[in-house]
Parts: C-alpha cells; structure tokens; sequence
C-alpha cells in the first residue's frame, strides 16, 4: 500500500487481511485445480487410449494367427512371413510371437524373443489367463504387454496350438512420462504465474478504491471542498465516490452554517459583553456621582439578562438537538394553549394597535404535546407577528385537525418576508433585517427554536409569505392521542 | 435565619453573601463539598444553598448525605445545567428547590423567601395595602372607594404584587405565575401589561404603589 505508514490501518501489518491478496489467492487456487483437473484428466485418456490400441493391436494380431491357423494351417510360408519377418522389419514397438504346439515344444519363433524377454516367465504368467494382456518387464527391463491364447488348428480341427504374443510398449511409455513431465511444469508454471497476475490484477481492480481511501484520508475539516474525481472507474466504484461525494457536500455545508453559527455566537456575546466593559472601565475612570455608579450597574445588569437569555437560549437548541432529550407529553387542549398565547400577548397587541384572535374550530382539539414547549413555539411566533405587522392589522391563531396530524397556525397581516429569505429564516441567528432587530431586541433564534420544538415532536414548521400582505407559519405535528 | 451556601466560585459566594445578609439572613460560605457538610453537620441551618459543581464532593453527594443528618435543612439546588433529568434527579435526592444559572438574584431571594416562610399564608379574604383594598372573593380592587375596572389577568397582576409586597418580583416569574408562561418569554410583554395596570391603579391617585426596580423587575410597597 502507498499510503503512509501512520494511517495504513492494517493493510501493510496483516497483508492477508488485503483484498489483494484474497482475491488472488481465490484466483490462483482455483486456477491451479482447474490446470490439475484439465491435464490428469487428458492423462488419464491418453492412457486408456494407450493401452486400447495396444489391446486391439495385439488382438488384431491374434485374430490374423487364429485365421491363418484355422484355414490354411499348412501355410508354413505364410506363417514365417507372419512371425517372423513382420517383427523383425519393425524398428519402433516391435513385437514378438511365438508358436508352440499342443506339448509346449515351439514350432515358430520370432528372431530375438528369447533375448529379449525370459520365455518360462511369460510361459508361466501367462498360463490360464483369458485374452487380456498383462505387464510385463523384458530382460534390458523394457515394458512389455504379453499375452498368450490356444488357437485351433485346421477345418476340421485337428489339434490346438499356443500363440504366445509380447509387445515392447516402451515408445507408449515414453510418451507417457514425458507427458507427466510436461504436467509438473505445467503446474509449476501455474502456480507461479497465476498468484502474481492475480495479484496484479487484484490491486489494479482495486487502486480506485485505495484513492478514495487516500482522498478520505486527507480530507479534515478544513479542505472539505476535496473531491474524489470519479472518471475513469467502473460503474460500481463510480457510484461509491459519487455517494462520498453527496456525503462531503452534506458535511461540508453543516460544516459552513456551523462555523457561521459560532461566528454569530460570538459576534452576539461580543456585544453586550463589550458595553459591560467599556461601561465600567469609563465610569472607573474618574470618581462619579451615586446616581451615575447606578445607572452603569443598571446598564451591567441589562446586559447581563441579555447574555443570560443567549445562553439560555443556544443551550435550549444544544439540548433539543440531543438524541436523549425527551419530552413531557401531556394530554394538551389546543385551544385552551392558544388562549394561554393571546392573554399574555393581548396587552402587547393593543398597545401596537392589532388585533390578536384565536379562531376557534367547531370541535375541540387535544393532542399528547410537551405543553411548555409548544407553549414557547407558538409565543415566538406571535412575539414575531406583533413585531412586524402595523397598526389596524390582525395577528390570527388557528388550530386545525387532520385526521392523524394536527397543525397550529400564526398568520399575520405584516410586511411579510421577500421570497429569497424564506428559505434561511429558520437558520440560527438569521434576520431578515438585521437592523430592525437590533431595535426589537431579539436574539435571531426564535425561528430555529420553533422549528426544533417541532421537530422535537416529530413535526414540522412551514412559513409561506407574501411582502405587503403578510405571513402564515403552520406548525404541523401528530397528534398521537386524540379524545 | 441560618443559611449556609455552599459554593466555590468566589464572586458568586461573595454576592449571595451580600445579598441575602441584606435581605435579613445570617450567612455561612463552604467553598467546598467536604467542608459544606461538616457544617451543616456541626451547626444548625435552616436552609442550604448548594452548588452542583463542587470540588471534593459534588452537590449530589452532598445531597444525599444531608438527607442522612439530624437537622434535615432545607436544600435550594444551583446548576449550570438545567436538562429536565438533573432537575428530576434533584427532586427525587430530596432537593426542596431548584435554580439555574444564570439566575436573578430576585428570583434567588423570593425562592428563599417561600421556603422558610414557615406556615403556608392562610387564604386570605382581602389584601390592604395604603388606600388599595382587594377583595379576593369577590374578585374586585377598589382604590380610595373608587372601584378598579381591571381584567381578569390584570386582577391576577395585582393579587400576585400586592401578596408579595416588599419583595422584588421578577419579570419570569411574573409570567410565569400570572400567564403560565414558565420559560423566558419576551419578558417586555410583562411590562407592557404592567404598565396597563398602573394606567388603572397608580396613575389616577398621588401616591405610586407599584415600582419598577430597574434591570430586576417589580416591588409593590407604599413608600415613594
């Protein structure tokens, strides 16, 4: 492996663990059986072949002495020229015959028999048997195959004669063994060769996937922008990197709204953090009056509320984000919680000239909700309404049934939201116009908390607005158990 | 009144020292866990406000071996943290009440207040307080004879300041007590509702009953 030692993982401590080395080792194995099966297999019909055309030359043989005896027994030229002169013309798988008569005195010999093979012997193995050869070594320790059979003599017969037949097999033998010689190289070979090009293959097939790897090794949170190029792989591997890809472009924007949220934070506890500061290092500066001693602490004291609110608020989202947070569901009357809502903020909304409504559904409505969570969604909700919507206008609250789901909305008749800001303003510390909050005093989380109190509750918040007209965000959420 | 603050964050011990001596109470700091339970051992406290966070032995601890002593005070629990679990962890080790940081020092001192008010306040039949008179049971204010024309919330407004006269009352648990608004909700709301009491109560007659304490919250009291 190219990679640096450090971060191999295992892959240069364990090479067998490599996908390499397994699949070239599946490769090769299953190669070399494949050679084995091949060439014992064609050694095997070799063989057999062999010794069938052994077997038929010798019966051949046989049957033309058993004819020549049978018809024309007095033939003796025809018999010589049979026995002895045909043998002795061979240079190659010579073969030796030798008549005996019905005592066992030999009338016919081929030329050179009797040097070349231990005639008792073959007289004695061979007595008794049927027709098939056997194996037999010669005097020099040649191969034979010999046989013998009683031949009938003559129409009518007149007597039975011995045929005794050996064949030199040493040319098939050779063959034989030179052919087991080629079969070890062949596998030798093999098994050389076959575990390197498979393993050559194997690395290549896999080099993609080790330059993802590679790729994911060097990527960290500062260049997330890396990408893995993935032309040139094969279809599967193409769809991997383009997976790790999707995976990177997801992180990466967490990442970015990330490291915007705590450059927020900080630009946020920055401010109050730093009027504290300058407002006691002035009024330490020179002695002052009681009364100005006081507003300084008063002036602390505000700060520190709306640092305190921050906090409680960031922590708010920190822990609605925790997997373990759980939540306290009651059995909660959506309407009676709506009211809750337009009491404390009816004072607010007459003051700023609205009217603040709750439009009441025919039926009630219950749902099993964290009552002071969605207590708290809804107020920012109208928190934001009153705050953008002028005199004369309406801030309405309704709450409506959908079978298995429930769903609360807040619409006003305010400014509204232009279109390309709708998408963010959920996003944490997000203002649609950040001088105006400045003002209003909002910290730019109410949005994110409502939508994280929904999603608390398995639900979700939608916000459709229209600049001028104004804004409607439904809450929508299951209602588990309805009565 | 004995209290014992257990603590270790110097500024915070010296300001609690401060201001619940101010409010009338006798002060013990312990900067630590150890030290905090061998004096409410040795001494006779009658409430203990105790840290979570502390060196030696953490405030849960301190907690339980409290429980175990004779004189059984009265534990008021400060944490950093406020996950429902902790506060439900408090309550189950017998913490009789629950505050968490960063807190107002209004709320700190009316908590304290509730829990060595020794008896439960009697139901009353009606509050008196200068010439403001509110009848509890028949739901209605008058001032110098002139009856209030207030809603049922502002009614509940004032009930809740004129009880609790003297005591700087916070802005959360203003919302809380009066709208069940148990979070920091825009707490302006609650200023703009007090104001639209005032315009009732306070702004016909000379002499002001209810006061703004700035950056705390509000008091009810008959001085000016």
């Amino acid at each position: 492996m190219s990679s640096k030692p450090s971060n191999s993982l295992s892959a240069t401590l364990h090479p067998r663990r490599t996908l390499a080395f397994r699949l070239s080792a599946a490769y090769s194995l299953l190669g070399l059986l494949l050679v084995i099966l091949a060439t014992a297999s064609l050694y095997l019909v070799l063989r057999t072949e062999l010794d069938r055309s052994t077997e038929l030359f010798l019966a051949d043989k046989l049957h033309v002495l058993r004819t020549m005896l049978r018809e024309r027994p007095d033939d003796e030229d025809a018999l010589r020229e049979e026995i002895e002169l045909e043998s002795e013309a061979r240079r190659y798988q010579q073969f030796y015959i030798r008549l005996l008569d019905e005592h066992g005195v030999p009338i016919m010999t081929t030329p050179g028999m009797a040097e070349q093979l231990d005639l008792a012997e073959l007289a004695s193995r061979t007595r008794g048997r049927s027709e098939r050869s056997i194996a037999m070594a010669g005097r020099h320790g040649q191969p034979f195959r010999v046989t013998s059979a009683t031949v009938t003599v003559g129409t009518p017969q007149t007597h039975t004669d011995t045929v005794q037949i050996a064949i030199d097999v040493s040319q098939e033998e050779e063959l034989l063994t030179r052919y087991r010689m080629w079969f070890w190289g062949i596998l030798l070979a093999t098994s050389v060769l076959f575990p390197l090009v498979g393993y050559r293959i194997a690395r290549h097939g896999i080099r993609p996937v080790e330059e993802i790897a590679a790729t994911a090794r060097r990527i960290t949170s500062t260049n997330l922008r890396e990408r893995i190029g993935s032309e040139g792989y094969p279809s599967e591997l193409a769809s991997l990197a383009g997976t790790f890809n999707e995976m990177l472009e997801r992180l990466e924007e967490s990442f970015e709204r990330i490291s915007r949220f705590t450059a927020d934070i900080a630009h946020d506890l920055r401010t109050p953090v730093n009027n504290i500061r300058g407002e006691a290092e002035v009024a330490l500066a020179r002695a002052r009056t009681v009364d100005e001693y006081r507003d300084v602490l008063v002036s602390s004291l505000e700060e520190a509320i709306r640092l305190s609110e921050l906090i409680g608020n960031l922590l708010f989202l920190a822990r609605a984000e925790s997997p373990l947070t759980e939540l306290h569901r009651e059995n909660v009357n959506i309407r009676e919680l709506l009211t809750t809502v337009r009491d404390y903020y009816e004072a607010s909304a007459t003051d700023a000239g609205l009217s603040l409504v709750v439009n009441e559904g025919a039926e009630p409505l219950n749902a099993e909700l964290d009552r002071s969570l969605m207590l708290r969604a809804v107020s920012n909700l109208v928190s934001n309404a009153i705050a953008h919507t002028s005199p004369g206008g309406t801030v309405t609250l309704a709450a409506t049934n959908e079978d298995v789901a429930i769903s609360i909305e807040v619409s006003d008749t305010g400014v509204g939201i232009p279109a390309e800001a709708i998408p963010r303003v959920f996003d944490r510390f997000f203002r649609v116009d950040p001088s105006r909050s400045k003002i209003s005093g909002g910290t730019g989380l109410g949005l994110a908390i409502v939508q994280s109190i929904l999603t608390l509750h398995g639900g979700s918040a939608e916000i459709s607005s229209q600049l001028g007209h104004g804004t409607r965000v439904t809450l929508r959420m299951p209602a588990l158990a309805t009565r | 009144m004995k209290i014992l603050v257990i603590e270790d964050e110097v500024k915070t011990a010296k300001f609690l020292r401060k201001g619940l001596s101010e409010a009338g109470y006798v002060i013990d700091v312990a900067a630590d866990g150890l030290e905090g339970l061998h004096l409410a051992k040795e001494v006779d406290f009658e409430l203990v406000i105790l840290d979570v966070m502390l060196p030696v032995m953490d405030g849960w601890q301190v907690l339980a071996h409290l429980r175990e002593t004779e004189q059984k005070p009265l534990v008021l629990m400060l944490t950093a943290r406020d996950a429902v679990h902790e506060r439900v962890r408090g309550f189950e080790l017998g913490a009789d009440d629950y505050l968490v940081k960063p807190f107002a020092f209004s709320e700190l001192l009316a908590r304290v207040r509730s829990l060595l008010r020794r008896t439960t306040p009697r139901p009353q039949e009606s509050l008196r307080m200068a010439d403001l008179e509110i009848d509890l049971l028949r739901q209605r204010a008058t001032r110098a004879g002139q009856r209030l024309d207030l809603t049922s919330k502002e009614f509940l407004l004032l009930t809740l300041l004129a009880r609790r006269a003297g005591e700087v009352l916070s802005r959360t648990l203003i919302a809380e007590s009066v709208w069940d608004m148990n979070f920091d909700s825009d707490t302006n709301v609650v200023d703009v509702n007090v104001r639209r009491l005032r315009s009732k109560v306070d702004d016909p007659f000379p002499l002001k009953l209810i006061h703004t304490v700035r950056g705390a919250g509000y008091v009810f009291e008959a001085e000016q």
